[in-house]
């Protein structure tokens, strides 16, 4: 496989010029755009996967528990993500992938079935972005108003983000609230504890952690992106030690707590590795700039992202809530 | 004999947008008391338990399995709908409801599903609400924008190309508007009539329409301006030209102002184009000094006042007189806003009634809060200092958990005055929470409120009356009522 290692950008390099097709429609060239690091580890070391999921804007391939995603660049590059250029004349939904398709990898393509060939000629790596540098927590603290509102407006009913942000939960509500407000509260109380502690033994009170995966509705439940946020906002404050904790945590999760797939993103964003968009969205709130935060998380899914920056603000409160313990009294830190 | 019914799918996988798609539709269908569409995690059947939802078959599903679970009315009515939701399931992409790609997402393609829309209601960030509000202006849209953070020179220049084009631009910042019956952002269910109402203010557009409401009349059209229109920045542009509209328009006979106090020369020129219309007025700019008023329009201090003048009556008080302040708190009212313009009428009456009175938030003649000021505190809780990190008191009503629990330690504080605000926007249950914080039994001060809005909203106003009743709240008829009974309840002679 040829991989250019220059940092790709989004869109760049994207043409719409119709793909190549044969004349027996038999072999349909797809060119990769770009690849994430994970994406080029598989297609490196996995020869053999198959057809796990299809969706109108991209597919998944599996190999073992690893997945990779195949899709349009509006899904936005990620570190197990493959960028491809469909073209303007005929989208990934008329391509007719199907689940359990066999799918035979080298240094060239991903020949999927025989009939469909993803070529990586034109390849290049994504990398995601470093982390810009924080602004203190007490403006960071003020910004989460403008998000919560926007969550409170935009977020489906289903997800994560208005239970967080309306603090739902009583007994007239949903049953995910119902569960949800606890379990978000036990992590809330196990973060405090682990951005207080030096040491967070593995099994202080994994529960608090488990016991959101795989909680809500969507194809990534909604308590496995609340984690992933929590992650990803954990890391951009280099917040160490609770970032290390929560790894931990995750990293020896026992099978069967969520989807094999959702189980793979969440892991993978464990070992520090998140898409473009969350990225993006991380960026944002870190910078003080809460506008392109909603922004971003816009592009993630249909309440993935909402469910994420649940995640996010909810760790971003507790990590305030330590410095700020002194004067715990102020209303604006409740 | 209500049935529940599980199907479950092995290893099969949908989008999101899919799946929540057609659990909505699942519920919807004849006969169907709940459902649910989602994978067969541990946590999710949970989910599903806690929802009374869960079979046998859909307790031995895997995680990435997908379990359709449903409770219906009958067995008939269950059988049905799993039918339909297998049929649903077969065919994602080609279900009845207007899939995701049917939604517009350009303004552009919106008009082009819809070519006689002549409003765009804008609600992105603030950075982008200008470009989206020209983009609808060049459609030949009149424009609402719900989005804050637009700077002011940006508004003015909106503003100035609207009125080049002939088309309103409400806000930005607008939160409220009912245009041709239909409530728009934070607005409350209210009849049609002839009265028309033009607000640089949110709260007080809701309060004055929904006594207008109760009293049996109706608005024709409530048009927000956005909180800066009345800036000199901006000259009242958008206030102008929803004269010129109301004027024109033979629905409406009376038109009420409503703001905070206007810049000096912007006054004069909505005053001087008020003078110059046909039909009669009713000023109401929150704290503003005496005007001089042109023939055709007479001022109104309060919103209550406000509404009294345009339907052309006083609104009876059903309250009796309030009990007294327990003998061993003190005499000070703590009011606790989630409305701004409630909390600004409230000061208003105070000050009317002589009493010094000091706020976050000061109306004209109102200190600001030093932190050592005792005395009387009225509270805007939708500012900035206590909406960090959650939303606006009218979304998220536990916002004001901590200062009323304050207020109701305080020794000091002998009357609290509270506004709960309903309508579309806010909180499903706004009365339900503070019914819940206030249960357990009392024995602090004395607690008034007001309820914003009527029984046509979604939580019912009469629900939440009740709800506040059952706990100990005296409820008033109208915001500038619970400020009076207060003054009453402390022993100052208001009338």
């Amino acid at each position: 496989m040829t991989l250019n290692t220059d940092a790709a950008q989004s869109g760049a390099g994207w043409d719409t010029r119709p793909r190549k097709w044969s004349n027996d429609g038999s072999d349909i060239l797809v060119p990769i755009l770009r690849s994430g690091i994970l994406a080029r580890e598989f297609c490196r070391h996995r020869p053999h996967a198959e057809v796990e999921a299809v969706f109108d804007r991209s597919i998944y391939l599996r190999s073992g528990d690893v997945f990779v995603c195949v899709g349009e660049p509006a899904i936005g590059n990620g570190a197990l993500t493959l960028i491809a250029d469909f073209g303007i004349s005929r989208p990934l939904a008329n391509l007719g992938l199907c689940p359990g398709q066999p799918a035979s990898i080298s240094d060239r393509c991903i020949a999927i079935d025989d009939s469909v060939r993803f070529t990586f000629d034109r390849c290049v790596l994504w990398r995601q972005p470093r982390w810009p540098l924080s602004r203190s927590l007490r403006e960071l603290n003020d910004l989460c108003s403008a998000i919560a509102r926007q969550i409170a407006f935009e977020s489906p009913h289903e997800g994560l983000g208005r239970v967080v942000c309306l603090r739902q939960g009583g007994a007239g509500e949903t049953p995910l609230a119902r569960l949800a407000c606890p379990r978000i509260a036990r992590f809330e109380s196990w973060l405090f504890g682990a951005l207080e502690n030096h040491h967070v033994p593995i099994t202080a009170s994994p529960a608090s952690i488990t016991d959101l995966i795989g909680l809500g509705p969507g194809l990534t439940p909604s308590g496995d992106d609340f984690l992933v946020g929590a992650l990803a906002l954990l890391d951009a404050l280099a917040e160490r030690k609770a970032h290390a904790a929560l790894v931990r945590v995750i990293a020896a999760i026992p099978r069967g707590l969520t989807s094999a797939l959702s189980e793979c993103l969440l892991k993978t964003a464990a070992a520090g590795h998140v898409g473009e968009n969350l990225s993006r969205a991380v960026s944002a709130v870190v910078s003080g700039m809460p506008d392109q935060a909603v922004a971003a998380i816009r592009k993630i899914g249909h309440s993935s992202g909402w469910d994420v920056m649940a995640g996010i603000l909810t760790t971003l409160h507790v990590v305030a809530m330590r410095d700020a313990r002194p004067s715990l009294s102020v209303a604006s830190i409740e | 004999m209500s049935v529940v019914l599980n199907e479950v799918r092995r290893a099969t996988y949908f989008d999101s947008i899919v799946l929540m798609r057609i659990s909505r539709q699942v519920a919807a269908l004849p006969g169907v008391e709940e459902a649910g569409l989602i994978i067969g995690t541990p946590a999710n059947k949970d989910i599903l338990r806690e929802a009374g939802i869960l079979s046998e078959d859909g307790n031995k599903a895997e995680p990435g399995d997908l379990i359709l679970a449903l409770r219906a009315k009958d067995r008939p009515a269950g059988e049905a709908a799993l039918v339909e939701a297998k049929r649903l399931l077969d065919q994602p992409s080609t279900s009845g409801a207007p899939s995701s790609d049917n939604s517009p997402r350009t303004v552009r393609s919106a008009i082009q599903q819809m070519p006689n829309a002549n409003l765009a209601l804008i609600s992105v960030p603030g950075h982008f609400a200008p470009a989206e509000a020209r983009k609808a202006l060049a459609l030949g849209l009149n424009v609402m924008i719900f989005s804050d953070n637009v700077p002011i020179e940006e508004e003015t220049a909106l503003k100035r190309e609207g009125r080049e084009r002939g088309l309103l631009v409400m806000g930005p910042d607008c939160g409220t508007a009912i245009i041709g019956g239909l409530p728009l952002a934070f607005a409350n269910v209210v009849p049609r009539g002839d009265i028309g109402i033009i607000g640089a203010s949110g709260t007080g557009i809701q309060e004055i329409s929904c006594l207008i409401a109760r009293a049996g009349s109706g608005i024709s059209h409530a048009i927000g301006t956005g909180g800066r229109d009345l800036k000199a920045e901006v000259g009242a542009i958008t206030t102008l030209m929803a004269i010129d509209a109301l004027d024109a328009d033979p629905g409406t006979k009376h038109v009420i102002l409503v703001s905070k106090p206007p810049a000096q020369s912007v006054a004069k020129t909505v005053l001087d184009r008020v003078a110059q219309s046909r039909k009669s007025f009713t000023v109401c700019f929150l704290g503003a000094p005496q005007l001089s008023l042109p023939a055709n329009a007479c001022a109104a201090s309060t919103l209550k006042a406000a509404a009294e003048l345009a339907i052309g009556t006083t609104m009876a008080t059903a309250q009796a007189k309030p009990p007294s302040i327990r003998s061993d708190h003190g005499k000070c009212v703590r009011g606790l806003f989630a409305g701004g313009s409630l909390c600004a009428e409230a000061q208003i009456v105070f000050r009317q009634a002589g009493l010094a009175v000091a706020s976050n938030v000061p109306a004209p003649g109102a200190s600001p809060v030093t932190g050592t000021n005792g005395g009387h505190l009225m509270i805007d809780l939708g500012d900035d200092e206590f909406t960090r990190g959650r939303p606006h008191p009218m979304i998220e009503p536990a916002v004001r958990d901590r200062p009323l629990a304050e207020a109701l330690a305080d020794p000091e504080v002998g009357v609290i005055l509270l506004d709960v605000v309903i309508g579309f926007g806010a909180h499903p249950d706004p009365a339900g929470h503070l019914a819940s914080v206030l249960a357990g039994g009392r024995h602090g001060p004395l607690i008034l409120a007001s309820v914003t809005g009527t029984d046509g909203d979604p939580q019912w106003r009469s629900q939440q009356v009740n709800k506040l009743a059952e706990v100990g709240v005296i409820v008033a008829d109208s915001n500038a009522d619970a400020a009076m009974m207060a003054l009453t309840a402390i022993g100052i002679s208001n009338r």
